[in-house]
């Protein structure tokens, strides 16, 4: 406990040091004047007196300084000068000062902004106790290279009676689900999760129970929990909705509980209520998610090891079901983070780079700044400053103007932040919303600030220590400039700076072409003047084909008589609308690609008229007719694709095709291709069924209008003709298909938007940074220019001498940065699949750009230059 | 900082200062710096003469160890001083130092007469 006495003891020190050197001094005085005194009364005059006084005493000064120093606070009486010291300077040159913190402020602000949406997404402790020995038991599909795979139920109770790792396992699906409470329904998400499911997670319900175990058999399963959104919207909150009965696509559910808000399981969109998941016995339909939580001081790589066995075993077991099939735990942060993972590691690696820049252009600036301070410095050191102590203070320096930099950034990153939020939100990323500013967030900007300042301190002290400071002195003020060595280092600087910016400038390059290529891409079908009205058909009223086929030849039939319409089809999934479902399929007399497995497409369902309506090309044979019909026989429209994959170099017209059910159907037409998952993805083989011919109950319907002119004031007008044919029928979804299409695009133009942004603020950085050295050189050369012109040389001699410094540079910088985008780019296929990493045409026209901006930054320096009138330049000294 | 480290030239045998210090304080009770000076130059019949000015660096060092305690009272003249006092730390450490002290000049002794 001494030593903690003694701390006090020092801090006391601290505070009081004002009273401190007073009560030395007096102390010093009375010792020097006693003595003084003796002296007198042994006969010396008063001035002998003093002068053997303080001889003996010694030097008073030095002394006084020793006691003080003896205490330990000498670093931070240094660093407070230093502080104040800096400041004064700083506000003395308000330019530099602003320009230096506002740069830093961007950089660091953007860093700060994803560093908090990565903070709120991925390193905030879920919400849910032993959150870290939470984990999703995914399958893997080692033939189709897929490691997050659904399960089949079967395999989900194997695995959970198998494996010893695991304290509870629970299995969910996500579904959309009508709900109606008698007078309003709504599509909305739900959850279909085993019973343990909300216990596995440790949440209670805030009213009411969770599911029973009996409640997993199919006739004891028409209960339902409800989430805290949904409850407090539709029932407001009230604690009277137990035993209350909510209509669950078309079923009553009795209400058994409700969740606290925030509770969340699906990571696509937030569910809205929660039902019991029936038991379905087909190994072979893998439609699960399997959650699981670790027992205490079970690693993630031993649970790994013991699921793999597990799998494995189940795979020789049922062979045909689960061939191939392995086990991936992924911890549950991860797994709900999903694939925004990577795009928030990508976008911080963005903003590290313009970070990068941002200090390289303050270190740049300060470079030119110490220049003209070196003759300070010299001062400084002749007065007995050692070279630590003037590094200390260059250090202070730099780090005073990061933390300046770091507190503006808060501010830019706060608004930064609250932009991604906004702009990602459709994109309904979990616990994105929740970003703010939290005590890690907050961490992170401090640690950045330091690193930064003693990043360009380092760089600074590095060009400092290189000059013999007392040669400065000894110089005129003309020459007193920094070494080659700093000349070298600034150049340095600015060619980094440039490569880096370039690499920014392709990434932009190579995503925005991707965009353009996805706009010029034709969909396949002719978006303008296009509505789709999306239906869901309850699946019990609508079981028989008989009564859905009555309902779309009614519902067709109304929507065509509304006013303004040209003609109106069904179709199952709208092209770009990315959920058709692949089927396998076998083909009489050809033998299928490979044992058990069959050849597969997607499968759509349209109507008479599907082609004609959505302005799809027919390139041979017909498509659906009127006189398709139950009574006819069962036909298909195939697109091109389909036709080049399944019948290559052959007329697919009239050809057969059988599916499971062992249904045969006949090749009638061949439609062209439309882009089915975005228009960055080729067109896939597509089979189109036929709506009026019997087929398996299909949910979903679009209704797709072609109109004379603006579609979107038809909408209610075709909406309520269609639920004049069955009231029933409720509409989840209307939209332009202008609208389809301008979606499809938004995902990879909030990206390429995104580092659009982030390279501009680049190319601007490094130009500013460019202009400054070019700039810098032609102050110092102004002499050396006068000269050369009072000899003779032509203005366009000086002129091409400093603009070549300036793109020397950036050539030198396109290069190395030429080499780091080849390999950087490549990264960005995990934001948007279909670009082009490396395109030649897209790197040749980034570094044109960059040269181009150089060369204006260069430009203005050099103009400068050639203007020096040389009898000005020369009496310069 | 290394300033005056090397400026003032003890004439007492280094490392004893903070031993004199001790000793004289634990003798005298409450002191001044001046008398502490005073006292040691007294007591060692003018052989040992302390730069008085040192006095005060190592007082502090003291202070921080815990060695000795400080008030503020009056002198005999009526002026304002600062009285230090031996503290139970204080104490010890003057035991170390004597022990020490006599292990080393013990030693030099035992040098000496081997000669």
């Amino acid at each position: 406990m001494n030593w903690l006495r003694e701390v006090a003891r020092r801090l006391r020190m601290l505070m009081h040091r004002r009273q401190f050197d007073a009560d030395l001094e007096e102390e010093m005085r009375l010792h020097l004047e006693l003595r003084q005194q003796e002296h007198l009364e042994s006969g010396m005059t008063a001035d002998s007196a003093r002068a053997a006084a303080r001889r003996r005493f010694g030097n008073v000064t030095a002394l006084r300084e020793k006691s003080h120093m003896a205490w330990g606070w000498g670093w931070f009486e240094h660093l407070v000068q230093d502080v104040r010291y800096c400041l004064r300077m700083l506000r003395k040159s308000p330019g530099f000062t602003a320009a230096a913190v506002l740069t830093l402020a961007l950089g660091i602000g953007a860093n700060t902004a994803i560093f908090s949406t990565i903070d709120a997404v991925l390193l905030r402790q879920l919400p849910f106790a032993n959150a870290d020995r939470l984990v999703f038991v995914w399958a893997t599909d080692a033939q189709r290279g897929v490691n997050e795979d659904v399960t089949s139920f079967p395999n989900f109770e194997d695995w959970r009676a198998q494996s010893k790792s695991f304290e509870a396992m629970a299995a969910f699906t996500t579904r959309r689900a009508m709900l109606s409470d008698g007078e309003k329904a709504e599509m909305a998400p739900a959850v279909q999760g085993t019973p343990g499911i909300f216990e596995l997670f440790g949440v209670s319900p805030v009213l009411g129970r969770t599911f029973r175990p009996e409640e997993m058999e199919a006739g004891g399963s028409h209960v339902v929990v409800l989430g805290d959104a949904f409850w407090k919207e539709r029932f407001g909150g009230r604690a009277d909705v137990l035993g209350q009965t909510l209509r669950v696509n078309e079923e009553p559910y009795r209400i058994v509980g409700v969740m606290p808000p925030g509770f969340r399981i699906s990571r696509d969109k937030p569910e809205r209520i929660y039902v019991p998941l029936v038991r379905d016995p087909s190994r072979g339909h893998g439609f699960l998610m399997v959650l699981g939580r670790l027992r205490p001081r079970v690693s993630i790589g031993e649970a790994q090891t013991e699921m793999s066995v597990i799998a494995r075993r189940l795979a020789d077991a049922y062979p045909k079901q689960n061939g191939g099939a392995g086990a991936n735990i992924v911890p549950l942060v991860d797994a709900m983070a999903g694939g925004a993972k990577t795009g928030m590691m990508i976008f911080l690696g963005v903003a590290t780079l313009v970070l990068l820049i941002a200090c390289t252009n303050v270190a740049n600036l300060m470079l030119a700044r110490s220049a003209s301070r070196m003759k300070e410095m010299a001062v400084r050191a002749a007065l007995g400053a050692g070279r630590r102590r003037i590094l200390q203070q260059l250090l202070t320096e730099s780090t005073v103007l990061a933390l300046g930099g770091g507190v503006a950034g808060l501010l830019v990153s706060s608004w930064m932040a609250r932009a991604l939020v906004a702009s990602l939100r459709q994109f309904n990323v979990p616990r994105l919303a929740d970003t703010h500013t939290d005590a890690l967030v907050l961490g992170f900007t401090l640690v950045v600030s330091l690193v930064t300042g003693i990043f360009f301190g380092a760089v600074l002290g590095f060009s400092a220590g290189s000059s013999k400071l007392n040669d400065v002195l000894r110089e005129s003020s003309r020459s007193a400039t920094e070494g080659a060595r700093g000349r070298r280092l600034r150049s340095a600087l600015v060619l980094a700076e440039t490569a880096m910016a370039l690499v920014l400038l392709a990434a932009a390059g190579v995503l925005l072409k991707s965009i353009l290529v996805m706009r010029s891409t034709a969909p396949g079908f002719r978006s303008e003047n296009m509505l789709a009205v999306e239906f869901w058909l309850p699946a019990r009223r609508f079981a028989h084909d008989p009564e859905r086929i009555q309902f779309f030849k009614s519902a067709l039939a109304r929507a065509e008589t509304v006013h303004g319409v040209r003609s109106v089809a069904l179709v199952a999934d709208l092209p770009l609308g990315g959920g058709s479902d692949s089927l396998g399929f076998h083909i009489p007399g050809k033998p299928d690609p490979a044992p058990d497995k069959p050849f597969q497409s997607l499968f759509n369902v349209a109507s008479a008229g599907y082609f004609r309506t959505m302005g799809i090309p027919l390139r041979a044979g017909r498509e659906f007719g009127d006189l398709d019909s139950t009574n006819t026989a069962p036909v298909v429209v195939i697109n091109e694709s389909a036709a080049r994959r399944f019948w290559p170099g052959e007329d697919p017209l009239g050809k057969h095709i059988s599916l499971p059910d062992t249904t045969v159907l006949t090749v009638i037409g061949v439609a062209g291709d439309t882009r089915q998952l975005s228009l960055g993805a080729a067109p896939r083989p597509e089979i189109f069924l036929s709506y009026m011919q019997p087929g398996p109950p299909w949910s979903w319907l679009v209704m797709v209008a072609r109109t004379d002119g603006d579609p979107a004031p038809l909408a209610a007008t075709i909406k309520s003709a269609v639920q004049q044919v069955d009231a029933g029928v409720p509409v989840t979804d209307i939209r332009s298909m202008d609208d389809v299409l301008a979606l499809s695009l938004a995902q990879p133009q909030l990206f390429a938007g995104l580092v659009t942004a982030f390279a501009a603020l680049a190319l601007m950085l490094a130009a500013v940074g460019l202009y400054g050295v070019v700039s810098y050189t032609v102050a110092q050369r102004t002499h050396e220019m006068g000269i050369r012109v009072a000899l003779g040389a032509h203005r366009r001699d000086v002129l091409s001498l400093v603009l070549k410094q300036g793109l020397g540079l950036t050539l030198g910088g396109a290069l190395v940065g030429m080499l780091c985008a080849l390999g950087a780019t490549r990264l960005l296929v995990h934001l948007v699949p279909s670009i082009r990493p490396g395109d030649p045409l897209t790197l040749t026209a980034v570094s044109a750009l960059l040269l181009g901006v150089a060369l204006a930054a260069s430009y203005l320096p050099a103009r400068r230059a050639m203007k020096v009138d040389p009898a000005i330049a020369l009496r310069y000294e | 900082m290394s300033r005056g480290d090397d400026l003032h030239r003890d004439e007492i045998p280094p490392g004893t200062l903070y031993l004199l210090i001790l000793r004289t304080l634990a003798r005298s009770g409450e002191m001044h710096g001046y008398e502490i000076a005073n006292s040691i130059q007294r007591i060692s019949d003018d052989v040992l003469q302390v730069e008085e000015g040192s006095l005060y660096p190592a007082l502090q060092r003291m202070l921080i160890k815990g060695w000795v305690s400080a008030k503020w009272g009056t002198t005999a003249g009526n002026r304002r001083a600062r009285y230090y006092q031996l503290t139970a730390a204080g104490r010890k450490q003057l035991a170390v130092e004597m022990s020490q002290f006599e292990r080393v000049i013990g030693a030099i002794t035992r040098v000496i007469e081997a000669l």
